[in-house]
């Protein structure tokens, strides 16, 4: 023994030397182990820590297993009635009401709930500051809104709702803040007040409320009180017992109530018809009394009026004949006077005429005489000069000549008479005559010279003076024209003048008696028109006096028909109140007749089922990712530890020779490999359990409202995770010593020789070798020697991008949900829920009223049912799914897509058969041309489905309403109407709600962004369990990358002391190493980003839900995401081997090869 | 012919081992003129390995000078000795060193890669009667073949100073011969500066200087006027 133990001694020795010898190692093995057994056992407590925080505040609060509500109310036989149930635990009757609270412009509705009671003490509220209401016209405010509003304790929360049938108070004030476990998220589901939706919830005292009957009944059952969860299938399988018993109990209690209470009601209110019938045939009597008197008072008015009417229209007549009278002698005397008027225009005219005429003349006659005058002065003057020129020069000059001419003639005769006297005397004296005859002879001879001379100018004197004569005579003529032009010319307008003046006594004397007329005339009419004013005035004052009375009459008249109308309006109102009363009681009691329990449990609470859904898919997750990471953590500790034993041959030689067994030489790489692996699972499952169920619980706890973080260990995952993980390394390190232990120790001493050289492939294609710059040879070389490191580096590195790109394709295919669902698929913004379902024709009017609205783009009535149970003969699964039914196919494809998800081929409904989403085909195992039952108003129908489309969110049923009523036999009533908003309205979409939830055909609206919003803010959560996942896998990808490249330089010191002392500096050394882990880090990331997608489709697979549908999609970002992240990793581990490498001492390389 | 090409003077090397001291080299003083074939002897732990580390820069000495061709390698940093080892030293080791993975050639290449001014990798297998086995590798070569690769390996860098380490321990009696025999050429032939660390007296006279070593110390610095060529010893 003692032998055995100091051998054991020595072993333990050395196992502890060599894990300090190989820390690097040891610890590479410990963090894969621990990070990869952390991250499973982490992730996967994640969701019972998660149900067990849940579990815990639902347990501790007394959370009720049922709520129910009833049309009719609740009274204490019903209370006592389900406390007589055998698995009730505690009953608590209850209230609830809706109220308006304004603040500022928004309309908010609030919830009110009736503080638990200390008996039952069921839904107890969590306190967080404050009391508890004690006092009239207290309560409790939600801690979230409280937070979210800047509500404080002491403000008051006062209501706008004129209902005050409800509560004693209309302004409460807060004492506490407090949180209801009712509501787990922050969803506070819908009303039928306001804008649909609930915004907050307040709790008063019980005693605030004023109904007789309770409206709530909360009960706590036995599922709830034994030890198993809440969230198992054996508590929903009590609960769905239980829920059928309460539902059989509630006939018991509807009967009960009929018989008892109802009966009373209806003789009642029969009673209460009876009077009202009575007392308004009496009321009515009276009403047509009054009426009757009005009436005949109207008629004699009336009469009286008409009297009056006829006096006044006979003096009117008068008064008109006189008017017309007046118009008539108007008239003659307008006739006469436009004669004279029109005499005396026409003398006017007539002497204007002629006196112009006259003046016309009378200037013609001017200019004429003056132009005569002057012909005659121009004659005269031409006259007078010629005369002057006659007498004054021609003819004293003739006359001088002739005279001078006759003067010689006398002369010579004179001489002749004188010479012959002489001859004579001479003869007588006989003296010689001869010379006197001579003489006289010459005498004779000139005489008649000179008479000729004479007688020519005689001649030429007489031409002039006859030429004078013509002159003269033609003067003369020619002064006697001008003279007799001038007198004709007097004569004409002398002739002018007359007519003139005969027009001017004509004009005058029109004058006269146009004067005349205007004069005489206008007496006559002077008179007839004051008696008309007289008249009129007369006729004014008489109606002026009937109208005042007509005045006086009507308006006591109207005064007595005012009173009766208000008689008969009062009288009225009374009677429809009473009628409404009357009409209100009856259909009290007709809801009364029809009663209905209606049972809720725990999946009901806004939010609650949720929770287990939100658990769910990060339980999902963990299944798959952890294992792959569990599987690639394996693959390199085992890997490590082969190696391991490999290099240690030579020892395990050394042991084997010294004589030890083989059971004690692989002791120790069992007991090695198992410390490191037991150690990493301790430590990383305990690091793993205390962060990432907290961080991924904490993430959702931002939807829940929970209180702080439980955290369950998942023991079976961790013992499961560490078993595998620490079995892994002992099985490899155990079969890797049998390899060895099985040869002689003299050949595991003798040191393995050294992997040979050999040429690669690369080496024969010769043009590519001889272009490779020697170190890339050198490179090239290497990585194809150890074909085990190379296999080992590009998977254990290809495994870690894998997991990188997983992480990432994860939440590529979380997040893409909402944009391929609301943009691609889905093309509707709200669903109106009609108060009442009906016919195509039935909802005409609600339907056109949104038709007309400009601000949706379109809105359809729609069928909207809920099929639970839709199974398939394939499958043992069943599911719940959407109805949904379009009235226009047109606008049905306009708002929803139907397509094959990968092809985008739209698919068409027909009337002999449904669509049905993709995940339902999946889940139920369906294909094109199958059949699946689904259920309408509890009736399951087979039906032939010829399309599967894409969706993802939710699960649909799509047909047309001829095959509904193909089906069913009945025409589909449409429930709900679906609407997509137009552009410019998609952000009013709350004031577009709150207009039409005023209309009583509108009961409830949902806005797709809100719900969009819903899933996305749970879906963005499971983002951060991919974040944890992308984070761990980084880990895990740089531990991996840490302990192989440690691998690959402890194999080789010796070769990097050699090259050191060859003289390559530190860098060129570490290059030399640096540029195969590249190479293997290259190949690996590339082999890991197929490997990425290939997970990815596996993970995602695995989270698919029944009514969500996560596609399978990694963008490329995530792919250079998982590649460069890799690098980064690399080249960190690359940079801290740098300085490991930097310490190998050069002394090595004179060391023997071991 | 420098004298004193490589010298030591007082140079002390401790290593501590938890709280023991072990002074390595306690003091080491001596010289070697270039061109002479050196051979240190001593026994096992008498410190020559050490002096040959320090020599050929793979190790630091805490105290004394180092002057190799006039340069002073004992406070050089660590990129210079790195230089100093790439550029003046060829360094032949007891087991050879050879890189597996590459072929002979490639080998004396590995070291030709890094100088500037080198022999031609294929001359110098030839030079060292290997020009038939270039293209080897490591483990298709015996190991006398590996050491001449080891040896042109070294001398292809052209190196101021040839060191061997023990070079022919591994070796059997014939191949050991010569091993030494083509370094003992190489000095005379190509006037190399060989310094050679031993165990084995036997071989001092085939040398131009024996430094005895022992604990440490340098006990006696020998010059052998007349070498004897190495077919005339036996041992």
């Amino acid at each position: 023994m003692k032998e055995k133990g100091n051998k054991k001694k020595a072993l333990r020795k050395n196992i502890i030397r060599e894990i300090s010898r190989t820390k690097s190692r040891f610890i590479s093995i410990f963090a894969i182990i621990g990070i990869s057994v952390g991250f499973f056992t982490g992730v996967k407590s994640a969701c019972p820590s998660m149900l067990e925080t849940a579990q815990r505040y639902f347990d501790d609060n007394n959370l009720m297993d049922f709520s129910i509500i009833s049309t009719i109310g609740f009274d204490d036989n019903d209370i006592d009635a389900i406390k007589k149930l055998d698995f009730v635990e505690a009953v608590m009757p209850s209230y609830m009401a809706d109220m308006i609270v304004s603040e500022g412009d928004v309309d908010n509705v609030a919830r009110i709930i009736a503080l638990s009671d200390k008996n039952s003490n069921i839904n107890t509220p969590m306190l967080k500051e404050g009391t508890l209401p004690q006092n009239d016209g207290e309560c409790l405010i939600e801690s979230y809104y409280a937070k979210l509003s800047g509500t404080k304790i002491g403000d008051t929360v006062k209501f706008t709702s004129q209902d005050n049938s409800m509560l004693k108070n209309n302004e409460y004030k807060i004492v506490g803040i407090a949180d209801s476990p009712l509501y787990v998220t922050y969803t506070r589901g819908n009303t039928n007040i306001g804008n649909g939706s609930i915004s907050f919830y307040i709790i008063v005292r019980p005693e605030e409320f004023i109904p007789e009957r309770y409206t709530k009944i909360f009960i706590k059952t036995k599922a709830s009180q034994s030890d198993i969860s809440a969230f198992s299938d054996e508590y929903k399988n009590m609960i769905q017992d239980e829920s059928d018993i309460l539902e059989a109990l509630s006939f018991d209690c509807i009967d009960r109530f009929n018989s008892e209470t109802l009966y009373d009601a209806k003789k009642k209110l029969s009673d209460a018809k009876k009077e009202f019938n009575e007392k308004k045939s009496e009321v009515m009597q009276k009403i047509s009394d009054g009426e009757k008197e009005i009436s005949k008072g109207e008629k004699e008015l009336n009469e009286k009026l008409a009297e009056g009417q006829k006096q006044l229209d006979d003096g009117q007549k008068e008064i008109d004949k006189l008017k017309n009278e007046l118009i008539n002698a108007r008239n003659e005397y307008n006739q006469k006077l436009s004669n004279a008027e029109k005499n005396l225009n026409y003398a006017k005219t007539r002497f204007e005429n002629k006196s112009a005429e006259y003046n016309k003349l009378k200037s013609e006659y001017d200019i004429n005489i003056k132009n005569i005058q002057k012909s005659l002065d121009d004659a005269q003057k031409d006259f007078q000069q010629k005369y002057n020129i006659f007498y004054k020069q021609t003819k004293p000059l003739f006359e001088q000549q002739l005279n001078s001419l006759q003067s010689k003639i006398d002369f010579l005769n004179a001489q002749t008479e004188i010479n012959q006297n002489s001859i004579q005397t001479r003869i007588s004296l006989g003296l010689d005559t001869r010379r006197l005859e001579s003489k006289i002879q010459e005498y004779q001879k000139d005489i008649p010279k000179y008479q000729k001379q004479y007688n020519e100018l005689s001649e030429e004197f007489s031409v002039y003076e006859q030429e004078f004569k013509n002159t003269e005579k033609q003067f003369n003529e020619a002064k006697q024209n001008l003279e007799n032009e001038k007198n004709s010319l007097s004569e004409k307008l002398k002739n002018a003048k007359n007519q003139l003046n005969s027009a001017e006594l004509k004009l005058n004397e029109t004058q006269a008696e146009y004067n005349n007329i205007t004069s005489s005339s206008n007496f006559d009419i002077k008179m007839l028109e004051t008696e008309v004013t007289i008249g009129e005035k007369k006729i004014k004052q008489g109606r002026e006096k009937l109208e005042s009375e007509k005045q006086k009459a009507l308006e006591q008249l109207n005064s007595a028909k005012a009173e009766i109308e208000n008689g008969k309006t009062e009288a009225n109102e009374q009677l429809s109140q009473a009628e409404k009363e009357l009409s209100d009681a009856q259909d009290k009691i007709d809801k009364l007749n029809n009663a209905e329990w209606y049972i809720y449990d725990r999946d009901d609470n806004p939010g609650y089922s949720g929770l287990v859904e939100d658990a769910q898919r990060v339980d999902n997750i963990a299944k798959v990712f952890p294992l792959f990471f569990l599987i690639v953590a394996s693959l390199v500790c085992l890997t490590t530890m082969s190696r391991m034993v490999e290099e240690r041959r030579t020892e395990t030689g050394t042991l084997k020779a010294l004589g030890y067994s083989d059971r004690d030489i692989s002791s120790k790489y069992l007991i090695y490999g198992s410390t490191a692996g037991i150690g990493g699972c301790i430590v990383g499952g305990f690091l793993g359990v205390i962060t990432l169920p907290k961080i991924i619980v904490d993430t959702y706890g931002i939807m829940y409202m929970l209180p702080e973080t439980k955290i369950v260990v998942s023991q079976a995952d961790f013992f499961v995770s560490s078993i595998v993980a620490v079995m892994c390394i002992c099985l490899v390190a155990f079969i890797a010593c049998r390899k060895d232990l099985k040869l002689n120790p003299a050949t595991l001493m003798r040191p393995k020789a050294p992997k040979p050289g050999k040429r690669i492939m690369l080496e024969y294609i010769t043009p590519v070798w001889k272009n490779m710059s020697f170190t890339s040879k050198v490179t090239a070389r290497n990585l194809f020697r150890y074909k085990a490191r190379f296999l080992m580096t590009v998977i254990g590195v290809a495994g870690c991008t894998a997991l990188i790109v997983a992480g990432f394709g994860l939440r590529d295919s979380i997040t893409v949900i909402g944009d391929l669902q609301y943009v691609d698929i889905s093309h509707y913004e709200q669903i109106y829920a009609l108060s009442e379902a009906g016919t195509a024709q039935e909802k005409n009017d609600v339907i056109s009223k949104f038709q007309n609205d400009e601000r949706f783009d379109n809105s359809m009535l729609s069928y909207m049912g809920f099929s639970s149970n839709v199974n398939s003969k394939k499958s043992n699964t069943s599911l719940n799914s959407r109805i949904v039914i379009g009235e226009n196919y047109d606008d049905f494809k306009r708002m929803f897509t139907l397509r094959d998800r990968l092809t985008h081929t739209p698919i068409e409904l027909d009337d002999s058969s449904i669509v049905i989403d993709e995940r339902m085909s999946d889940v139920l195992k369906i294909k094109k041309g199958d059949t699946i039952n689904i259920k309408i108003d509890e009736i399951f129908y087979n039906c032939t489905v010829s399309g599967i489309t894409e969706n993802y969110a939710g699960n649909f049923i799509y047909m047309t309403p001829e095959f509904y009523k193909n089906i069913t036999g009945d025409d589909i009533k449409y429930n709900v109407i679906v609407t997509s908003v137009t552009e410019n309205y998609k952000n009013n979409q709350h004031d577009i709600a709150n207009d039409y939830m005023k209309y009583d055909d509108i009961i409830t609206v949902s806005l797709i962004s809100e719900q969009v919003e819903a899933i996305m803010s749970t879906l963005d959560s499971l983002n951060i369990v991919t974040f944890v996942m992308i984070f761990c896998a980084g880990l895990l990808a740089m531990v991996v990358l840490y302990n192989l490249t440690n691998i690959n330089i402890a194999e080789r010191v010796r070769e990097i002391a050699t090259i050191k002392v060859l003289g390559f500096y530190s860098l060129e050394t570490a290059n030399y190493i640096y540029r195969e882990n590249i190479i293997l880090t290259l190949f690996g990331a590339v082999g890991g980003l197929f490997l990425g997608s290939l997970f990815t489709g596996f993970i995602v697979e695995s989270i698919q839900m029944n009514n969500v549908m996560f596609p399978n999609i990694v963008k490329p970002v995530s792919y250079v995401w998982g590649f460069i992240l890799t690098f980064a990793f690399s080249m960190l581990v690359n940079f801290i081997m740098y300085f490991k490498m930097n310490k190998i001492s050069m002394v090595e390389s004179l060391k023997s090869i071991e | 012919m420098t004298k004193d090409f490589v010298k030591f003077e007082n140079v002390y090397k401790r290593y501590k081992m938890g709280e023991v001291t072990i002074t390595a080299a306690d003091g080491v003083t001596f010289s070697v003129d270039e061109g002479e074939f050196a051979v240190v002897v001593g026994l096992s732990g008498a410190g020559k390995t050490t002096v040959l580390n320090i020599l050929g820069g793979i190790d630091s000495c805490d105290e004394g000078k180092i002057i190799v061709g006039g340069k002073d390698i004992s406070h050089l940093n660590k990129h210079d000795l790195a230089s100093y080892r790439r550029y003046d030293i060829g360094f032949v080791f007891q087991f050879y060193n050879l890189i597996p993975n590459l072929t002979a050639k490639e080998n004396v290449e590995l070291a030709t890669q890094i100088c500037n001014d080198h022999l031609d990798a294929d001359a110098v297998l030839d030079s060292v009667g290997l020009s038939e086995r270039k293209n080897n590798f490591p483990s298709q070569l015996s190991g006398g073949e590996q050491q001449r690769v080891s040896i042109a390996r070294a001398l292809a860098k052209k190196p101021k100073l040839l060191l061997c380490d023990e070079p022919t321990g591994a070796l059997d009696y014939n191949t050991g011969k010569n091993i030494l025999k083509l370094l003992q050429t190489k000095c005379i032939e190509d006037g190399m500066t060989v310094i050679l660390i031993t165990h084995n007296s036997a071989i001092t006279p085939m040398a131009n200087r024996v430094i005895n070593m022992r604990s440490g110390k340098v006990i006696s610095n020998v010059i052998n006027p007349n070498p004897l060529p190495i077919d005339q010893i036996e041992w």
